[in-house]
């Protein structure tokens, strides 16, 4: 249970040592008289537990790609360049071995073949086929015949979704390649603002237990969430003592949909990270913006 | 030592002679090809030993005939077995009489139209090695910022609250049934029972999907029924 972090804090303070080798929790005014903390006066223990700050957890809930990641002109250059060496140097395909001789399926393969490799190096590249052309339009068209009896195959879906198409963002199919994050517009003082949900701690609650209420407290029990780990992602640290510290956890939303009530919040968008960018206030933004990730 | 008493730099030495007879091969065959004599060389030039081997015409496809010089012709066997063995043990330059080993017959020709010059070819490495280090750098640069706000939020959390704290810090046991999951499971039925023990707490859930090329054809699902899990 003593973790390497909890050891390293308490080289640092040798008051510290103390507190983190005793089996009581003793609250930080005990020793607070050695810890480099904020500048105030060692306080007495009764007076530190009223002025603690109530702490508040935030969850920033991600839905992670579904699809791979669209690589880059440079990619997709460089693995055509490669396949065309590749097949350069390889042994020819044994086509007599895998089909049987004269077979419609080794007449179908090899018309193919011979587009792949005009693909790769050009339709120059190959000798012209010393076939009669009327036995090469025969093949064609026992190709043709075969593919239309064999029926349409099986359609992939395209990448791109129509939410994509009609920029839907509460829709969680959009962007596929990336990663999209949840926002909730709320009303506060008469301002509309974009934020992640947020709630509090309640007593006894440990603060990812407390991140889970939150979330289902704000958005609704119909979706399948995780928070990840025990441990925070991010702080926000008021400015003023009139604010409470904002804890950030990770979450990741695997099925269903944020149902709002309408009341407190009034709208949610699932957005990619330049898009939540865009919605957040600038403060908020800085301290948002390393926790999210790029694609 | 090998069985034949060759120690091991002898066999280093064997596979880089190996590596050199493969390049040579190609380089002779470009050569052999190409016309112009002054055209830049695609690969390393040919050297004097390819040279003597000019009488060659070029390696015959593996589907046809096998040049014989000084072997005896195989015994007409059954074909189908004769093509296995041509597919499992494709003719290489030590198993066959000629020296030339398996490549497709107009490799010379199919390499110069793939590969535009050395040159070209490696700027192409040395752009896609900058490429994959552009990406690496630009990931590792983002786990950096992203601990570091961790950091700064465990350190923040160790000022505030050290209960918090302490708890942040313990790791769950994948093992260990909570309390609150052995309540739960005790209400719930049995075949409730197998999904709520299926999300094993300090462990990734198995629903997080990995991304596939293209989309499944439902889409997401947004019928999601509530199930209650402990916290």
């Amino acid at each position: 249970m003593l973790s390497r972090h909890v050891l390293k804090q308490a080289h640092r303070c040798p008051g510290a040592a103390r507190r983190a080798f005793a089996t009581e929790v003793v609250p930080p005014a005990a020793s607070s008289q050695s810890s480099p903390g904020p500048a105030e006066a060692s306080s007495p223990r009764s007076e530190k537990s009223t002025e603690k700050p109530r702490i508040s957890t935030a969850i920033i809930l991600n839905r992670s790609p579904i699809l791979t990641k669209t690589p880059a002109p440079l990619e997709t250059a460089f693995y055509s360049y490669q396949a065309r060496i590749r097949r350069a140097i390889s042994n020819p395909f044994p086509h007599d071995f895998y089909f049987k001789q004269g077979s419609l399926l080794q007449t179908r393969f090899n018309i193919e073949e011979r587009e792949r490799e005009k693909k790769a190096f050009g339709p120059r590249f190959l000798p012209p086929e010393d076939v009669d052309p009327e036995k090469a339009a025969a093949d064609k068209a026992a190709v043709e015949q075969l593919a239309q009896q064999e029926g349409e195959g099986e359609e992939l879906a395209p990448r791109v979704h129509e939410s994509d198409l009609k920029g839907d963002v509460k829709s969680l199919d959009r962007a596929g390649d990336r990663n999209l994050y949840l926002l909730l517009q709320v009303e506060g003082n008469g301002k509309q603002s974009w934020r992640f949900p947020q709630g509090g701690v309640e007593k006894g609650d440990f603060l990812h237990q407390a991140a889970q209420k939150d979330l289902w407290a704000e958005c609704g029990q119909h979706m399948d969430t995780w928070i990840v780990g025990r441990k925070p992602v991010g702080v926000w640290k008021p400015s003023s003592e009139s604010q409470n510290p904002i804890f950030f956890y990770k979450g990741h939303i695997m099925a269903g949909q944020v149902r709002v009530d309408g009341k407190s919040v009034k709208d949610f968008a699932w957005l990619t990270k330049e898009e939540v960018g865009t919605r957040l206030d600038a403060e908020y933004w800085e301290v948002v913006k390393d926790i999210l990730s790029d694609s | 030592m090998w069985p034949d008493g060759r120690g091991r730099c002898e066999r280093r030495l064997c596979q880089m002679e190996r590596a050199r007879h493969r390049w040579q091969e190609i380089s002779f065959r470009i050569n052999f090809v190409s016309s112009p004599p002054t055209t830049m060389s695609l690969l390393r030039p040919a050297s004097t030993k390819a040279a003597a081997l000019n009488g060659l015409r070029g390696s015959p496809s593996t589907a046809g005939s096998i040049r014989f010089y000084a072997a005896k012709p195989d015994m007409a066997g059954d074909p189908k077995r004769e093509t296995i063995r041509r597919v499992l043990y494709p003719a290489n330059r030590r198993n066959r009489p000629s020296p030339v080993g398996t490549w497709r017959p107009d490799v010379a020709r199919a390499l110069q139209s793939a590969i535009p010059s050395v040159q070209a070819h490696e700027t192409i490495e040395r752009a896609w090695l900058l490429h994959k280090r552009h990406v690496r750098k630009e990931r590792e640069a983002e786990l950096a910022r992203k601990f570091a706000k961790m950091e700064e939020a465990m350190d923040e959390l160790y000022r505030l609250d050290s209960r918090l704290f302490l708890e942040a810090n313990r790791s769950d046991d994948p093992r260990a049934k909570s309390a609150q999951e052995m309540e739960l499971a005790k209400q719930l039925k049995m075949s409730e029972v197998k999904t709520l023990e299926s999300r094993i707490p300090g462990l990734f859930p198995r629903e997080l999907k990995v991304p596939t090329e293209t989309p499944s054809r439902t889409g997401w699902n947004y019928e999601y029924k509530p199930f209650p899990r402990p916290l």
